[in-house]
């Protein structure tokens, strides 16, 4: 296989897309040319540089805008839908809570003693203050709340309900007992105070609980935007962790770093071990100095910068193989340079390494890459 | 890169093809990243790659009758998105140098300076090196490399033989390479 041919698949193997006589036939051409081992390098680093790239985001409020445009509906059901749009799309909970809020609005302006009450109400101690959990059931008695129970006035029940259960959960022990307790047991005189800014919290609270709702449906533009924002803020993180994943590699002008390989290539002894098996056999070599695995989110990526930091520490690519469906490559790697490899090793994923003592000048190195 | 397409969302087509109302938000929802960043890296303003985007849309609505499923949804929709950006890119009021912002919206501020002015460095020379690409290896390369569709899918977008994704995106890539060997 000539250099040329061998380059054309390069950018087949980034994306591991040789057939295994092509990767064969590509491993075998690798080990013995340093040229092209810095060739796959350089292309290597320029697909990790574009893969770097973070995809793009659609705008905010994209998709409304689609749908809009795919759906112009007939003037008079467009009118229609306007008008119902907020209780068509509004949650029926929400709506409720919306009722809920009026209507304590209006008993709470309809009566001239809450007013007062909930005048005093701030600076008075006592129950009020002590208990405002209590508050739903002590009004259970009073005259003016019998009809508030007849009426739909239900609701606010319901909304405390919610809100006492929001108390269990703050305050597990004390709360529930007390409004057990107040129910039982009737009410106070003054059992017309806590009504009064029980009503202005059934408002404050209806009004938040529907917005709620509301808002996860209209609000999408918002959440883009904050999505946006997340990622935008991820991207940066991203791109300032990534170059030195790239200068970790000799850079673009790998001509710097390529006499020294080649003439190391060229001055490394055969290993003996390993070239009994043939280069890429496909079976297991001998017994290796080092055995090394590698976990990485690429493997594919990992197997090719591994190759390559071999033959950049002197080294070469010495075999391949598949094993129980992870990909073992062999390499051999000059005692010398061991440490750096490791060290370098170590950078493309999480190593662990077993090692044999052996005093070859010349180590064999198993690593089996996964995921 | 993007993660892969994987398959359509269950049930998906089945509902869009009885005109469930629903279904086709759904569709946009799931879709509108993947063909706003193909339009994006291919015409360069964000603008644009909207304009195109929402054509994109409105054509798979109108299409969705005929649609056969033969096809995956999403490499349909990245079919249009292409197609629909190359018409745009040949079209002669279009205006020049807009390719040179394919990659604006990758933010270069970061707060080390000197980290920031390295990263907008590669950047412009990226979005250069990208923008400079004759616009069918360009297309491949997007879409394997920044949207992370495979040699089938791209070729199934594209209605291309699979070897010819193959060799549009060796080519793209060595151009790359020199380009960014020389801003090294």
């Amino acid at each position: 296989m000539t250099c040329t041919e061998t380059r054309d698949l390069f950018s087949a193997l980034a994306d591991d897309a040789l057939t295994p006589a092509e990767r064969a036939a590509l491993d075998a051409h690798l080990a013995g040319c340093a040229d092209c081992r810095r060739e796959l390098a350089g292309l290597l680093r320029t697909v990790k540089l574009v893969r770097a790239i973070d995809p793009a985001r659609a705008p905010a409020g994209f998709v409304d805008r689609v749908l809009a445009a795919a759906r112009p509906e007939p003037a008079p059901k467009r009118l229609a839908r306007r008008l119902l749009a907020p209780w068509q799309t509004l949650p029926l909970g929400a709506a409720a809570l919306f009722l809920i809020a009026g209507l304590a609005v209006l008993l709470f302006r309809g009566s001239h003693e809450q007013q007062q009450a909930a005048r005093y109400q701030p600076t008075t101690p006592g129950p009020a203050a002590q208990a405002p959990t209590a508050a739903p059931r002590e009004t259970g008695s009073s005259a003016t709340t019998a009809t508030r129970e007849s009426t739909p006035a239900a609701p606010p029940a319901r909304s405390r309900k919610l809100e006492t259960a929001k108390n269990r959960v703050e305050q597990p022990a004390p709360a529930e007992p007390r409004a057990e307790t107040t129910a039982k047991g009737g009410s106070p005189p003054r059992d017309t105070a806590p009504a009064a800014p029980e009503g202005r919290r059934a408002k404050v609270d209806s009004s938040e609980r529907a917005q709620a709702p509301a808002g996860e449906r209209f609000s999408s533009t918002a959440e883009d935007a904050r999505a946006d924002a997340t990622t935008d803020a991820a991207k940066e993180g991203k791109l300032r962790q990534e170059p030195p994943a790239f200068q970790s590699p000799p850079p673009f002008g790998a001509s710097r770093v390529a006499p020294s390989v080649a003439a190391k290539s060229q001055t490394m002894p055969q290993v003996a071990p390993l070239s009994r098996t043939g280069p890429m056999t496909g079976v297991p070599a001998a017994a290796p100095d080092v055995s090394a695995h590698l976990r990485v989110p690429d493997v594919t990526l990992a197997e090719l910068s591994l190759i390559e930091l071999a033959a950049r520490v002197g080294g070469r690519q010495t075999g391949r193989r598949i094993d129980g469906g992870r990909v073992v490559v062999e390499l051999a790697v000059p005692r010398d340079a061991y440490a750096q490899f490791v060290r370098e090793a170590t950078a493309l994923g999480s190593l662990s390494i077993e090692r044999q003592a052996t005093e070859r000048p010349v180590l064999a190195v198993t690593v089996t890459v996964s995921n | 890169m993007r993660e892969a397409l994987g398959a359509d969302p269950p049930g998906l087509l089945e509902r869009l093809r009885a005109g469930e109302p629903r279904a086709f938000e759904e569709l946009v929802t799931a879709y509108q990243h993947r063909v706003f960043g193909v339009a994006l890296r291919m015409l360069g303003s964000r603008a644009e790659a909207e304009e195109i985007a929402q054509e994109v849309f409105l054509r798979a609505y109108r299409a969705l009758a005929d649609f056969r499923g033969d096809a995956r949804l999403g490499t349909w929709l990245y079919g249009i998105a292409s197609r629909l950006c190359l018409n745009r890119l040949a079209s002669p009021d279009r205006r020049v140098a807009r390719g040179d912002a394919a990659l604006a919206d990758v933010p270069a501020a970061t707060p080390d300076a000197a980290a920031a002015a390295e990263r907008a460095e590669l950047d412009a020379a990226l979005r250069a090196a990208i923008a400079g690409l004759p616009e069918d290896r360009r297309l491949v390369l997007v879409l394997r490399d920044v949207e992370g569709l495979s040699y089938e899918e791209i070729a199934e977008a594209l209605a291309l033989d699979p070897g010819t994704v193959r060799s549009r995106l060796h080519r793209a890539r060595l151009q790359l390479k020199e380009k960014l060997e020389r801003f090294a």
